[in-house]
């Protein structure tokens, strides 16, 4: 078997030198300072994994993702960036759907293993030869659209956006939410990161290992850039979409959440593309671990 | 003043009650010879008024001024001293109610009194009669209250000095933060690549350790001569496997490549750190004879982050004389002033910065062509606390501070600015050695 094609880009060449000696064994290393050549090799050639740097001086890092995104939808995109903007991170969710935001200087062997596992899946997802052209075959299942949130005016927004297409759950503390989670597959959560007190970012962590298909959509006026980054690695939210967020901008980003929901339940082999990493802070793993086995422990009762 | 400290009624009602002289009415029909007996009390002798009172309520004083005048007339005491007091009285007496506040009453009364002073002032409570006030006794607790004042305003402006101190150190330190912030990423990118290729060395090091062991032992065996054909034949086969997995040479060459980046790096690392110690000149005295056009490179390096990928700086910097400045603080003003115009920039934009010497006097003109500003902002601009960027994004007082550096160094900062053309900074120093009134501490 071919070895898997890997496209890096960065401004400073060093980086790029770098990299492709830590990957030229066991990659095919395409590498380029200039992110316009980046989008003709991804026109042209079939490449797995994009990793970009984010600040360039002709295109940002976040936008070359977005373009890889429609120009070779089942490369994995990947964000190396030694600066961490609020924006840039932002934009690398939201834009560029990345799979992994990495921090520079990064772990070789953290950097290693994200790439294997990137390739593996974008292997994958070539294999399912079109990427997310089959969710038109619409299934008749009624979405269930969760909301965490202590504001009453989120869940009416959302009313407002699905009538009654959808079930819709309110949860405005952890626990509620929890069990909501626990009840019944969720479609789309729609989830501040501050519930009252609590920050709810272990369910969201959690929520991809109770039902990979779930969407995750952040709606929150909390602004910390390295909370956002963990969000993104360890729960692959889908959108991040800072308070007070306009009605069209949230429906917008509601419909597709929707659409791709019901594209991962007709093609299960996309939903490795959002695989998370795992939860790196100590507190949120215990909380993650006692969810599940709250979980389990009710799945198990029901199931007798 | 009032509306910084607004006292209570209460307090009002206790300033006027410790004027009250409770002094025995005197009824209306009490004759003009016995009210002139009261004067005698020596009790009454500070007494210049007896308050006249009608079922509870003052109508009137008399005073003995108006005994004065009576008395001095012939027959005086016979024509007048069997009528009553009612007839003699003055009708207007000056009237202060016990919760009026002191001001207040200190003002009616001083508007109102007659000279030469002859009456006192009369204390009511509801239009009740309670007492009478001497007009001294009330200047001197209007003068003890504005000694008061005095002492909260000077307090106040104490306080103000040192938030006003404080807030410079938050300024500075905002400034500060961001710059290290800035220099921190910055450093990041050299920092991931020197990282990376170390950690690739170290591995391929472990490789050519184990190829050079297989070529020594076969070298060794070969020499010894006790090793078999086979012995030796396998070795050469592992070895040449060894060769077809892991081209030494070629990696070995790589890697002095690696090597020669990672050198430049840790260059670009120093400079970095180099840089911020330059500009916080921390380690260097806080006045030093330096070079302007250093200042400015400094401040341009620190500012490298914020400037790249977006400003097009344009330099024309002429030969300048040594100046004697404290460099850490004109590096302040030029980062301020840098940063400032790279912010006025939609998208990208150019940054011209001038130097020049001329009358005595070093010029620095940093003009860009960013947004501009408009006439009535560009007025308040010096001003402290005056911003235009969004809540928390700015102390505004990155300008007021400039300035104030500027200033005593004995130079002047002026604006130009047009909507949509840009914004022009022109800074003058004068170079003959500025004695400074007051010593740098205040920004240091």
């Amino acid at each position: 078997m071919s070895k898997p094609t890997l496209l890096l880009i960065d401004d400073e060449e060093r980086i790029l030198r770098s990299l492709r000696m830590l990957f030229f064994m066991s990659y095919n290393v395409r590498m380029t300072t200039d992110p316009y050549e980046a989008i003709r090799i991804l026109r042209e050639e079939k490449v797995h994994v994009v990793i970009s740097d984010q600040r360039m001086p002709v295109m940002q890092g976040s936008e070359l993702l977005r373009i890889a995104r429609e120009t070779s939808p089942a490369s994995m995109r990947i964000l190396l960036t030694g600066y961490s903007d609020l924006n840039a991170s932002i934009a690398s969710v939201n834009e560029g759907e990345v799979f992994r935001y990495l921090l520079k200087p990064w772990s070789v062997e953290d950097v290693k293993s994200v790439v294997a596992e990137a390739a593996a899946i974008a292997e994958a997802s070539f294999a399912v030869q079109s990427v997310f052209a089959e969710h038109k075959a619409v299934e008749n299942i009624r979405p269930r659209v969760l909301i965490m949130d202590h504001e009453e005016a989120t869940v009416n927004t959302v009313r407002e956006i699905l009538g009654d297409r959808c079930e819709l759950v309110w949860a405005h503390n952890a626990q509620l939410a929890m069990e909501e989670l626990a009840k019944q597959d969720v479609s789309v959560v729609i989830s501040d990161l501050m519930l009252g007190d609590t920050n709810v970012a272990y369910i969201l962590k959690t929520i991809k290992q109770l039902n990979p298909q779930t969407q995750c959509i952040v709606v929150t006026s909390f602004n910390d850039t390295s909370r956002l980054i963990e969000l993104i690695n360890q729960a692959q939210i889908s959108r991040y979409l800072p308070k007070p967020v306009s009605k069209n901008i949230l429906a917008r980003n509601l419909e597709s959440m929707l659409e791709r929901f019901h594209a991962l339940r007709n093609q299960p082999a996309m939903q490795k593309r959002q695989t998370v990493a795992p939860i790196s802070n100590h507190q949120e793993r215990l909380q993650s671990g006692n969810f599940l086995g709250m979980i389990n422990r009710l799945r198990a009762r029901i199931a007798v | 003043m009032r509306n910084g400290n607004t006292p209570t009624k209460g307090i009002f009602a206790r300033e006027i009650l410790a004027l009250v002289n409770p002094i025995e009415a005197v009824p209306p029909e009490l004759t003009v010879a016995e009210v002139a007996e009261l004067f005698l009390n020596p009790a009454y002798a500070k007494v210049l008024s007896l308050p006249v009172v009608e079922s509870g309520r003052p109508i009137g004083v008399i005073s003995r001024y108006r005994f004065m005048g009576m008395y001095l007339k012939q027959y005086a005491r016979e024509l007048h001293g069997k009528r009553a007091i009612r007839n003699y009285i003055n009708e207007h007496p000056l009237l202060v109610e016990l919760d009026q506040p002191l001001a207040e009453a200190a003002l009616y009364v001083a508007q109102n009194m007659q000279f030469p002073l002859t009456e006192d002032f009369i204390i009511t409570r509801r239009g009740k009669y309670l007492g009478i006030g001497f007009v001294m006794d009330l200047l001197k607790a209007m003068e003890a209250r504005m000694r008061a004042n005095t002492d909260e305003l000077n307090n106040a402006y104490s306080r103000l000095k040192s938030s006003q101190l404080a807030l410079v150190q938050s300024e500075k330190m905002a400034s500060l933060g961001q710059m290290v912030a800035g220099v921190a990423h910055e450093i990041n990118t050299p920092l991931g690549y020197v990282q990376n290729n170390v950690a690739i060395g170290q591995d391929l090091f472990m490789q050519v350790r184990v190829v050079i062991a297989g070529y020594e032992a076969l070298v060794d065996n070969l020499l010894n001569g006790q090793a078999s054909d086979d012995q030796i034949a396998e070795q050469i086969q592992q070895i040449s496997e060894m060769r077809a997995d892991f081209n030494a040479q070629e990696m070995l060459g790589e890697m002095q490549g690696l090597m020669t980046d990672s050198l430049y790096g840790i260059g670009q690392i120093s400079e970095l750190v180099m840089n911020l110690k330059n500009f916080s000149r921390m380690d260097a005295a806080a006045s030093d004879t330096v070079n302007l056009n250093d200042c400015i490179e400094s401040a341009l390096n620190i500012g490298r982050n914020v400037l790249k990928n977006k400003v097009e700086v344009v330099k024309e910097l002429a030969d300048l004389p040594k100046f004697t400045c404290s460099p850490s603080q004109l590096n302040q003003v030029f980062l301020n002033l840098f940063t400032n115009a790279a912010q006025a920039m939609e998208e990208t934009g150019r940054l011209h910065i001038r130097t020049w010497h001329a009358d005595e006097a070093l010029h620095i003109s940093v003009a860009d062509n960013g947004k501009g500003i408009s006439p009535e902002n560009l007025t308040r601009i010096f001003d402290p606390f005056f911003t235009t960027k969004p809540v928390g994004e700015g102390t505004g007082l990155g300008l007021a501070i400039s300035q104030q550096i500027i200033q005593q160094h004995g130079g002047e900062i002026q604006v130009e600015s047009r909507i949509g053309e840009g914004t022009t900074f022109h800074i003058r120093l004068p170079v003959a050695a500025v004695e400074r009134q007051e010593p740098l501490a205040m920004t240091v």
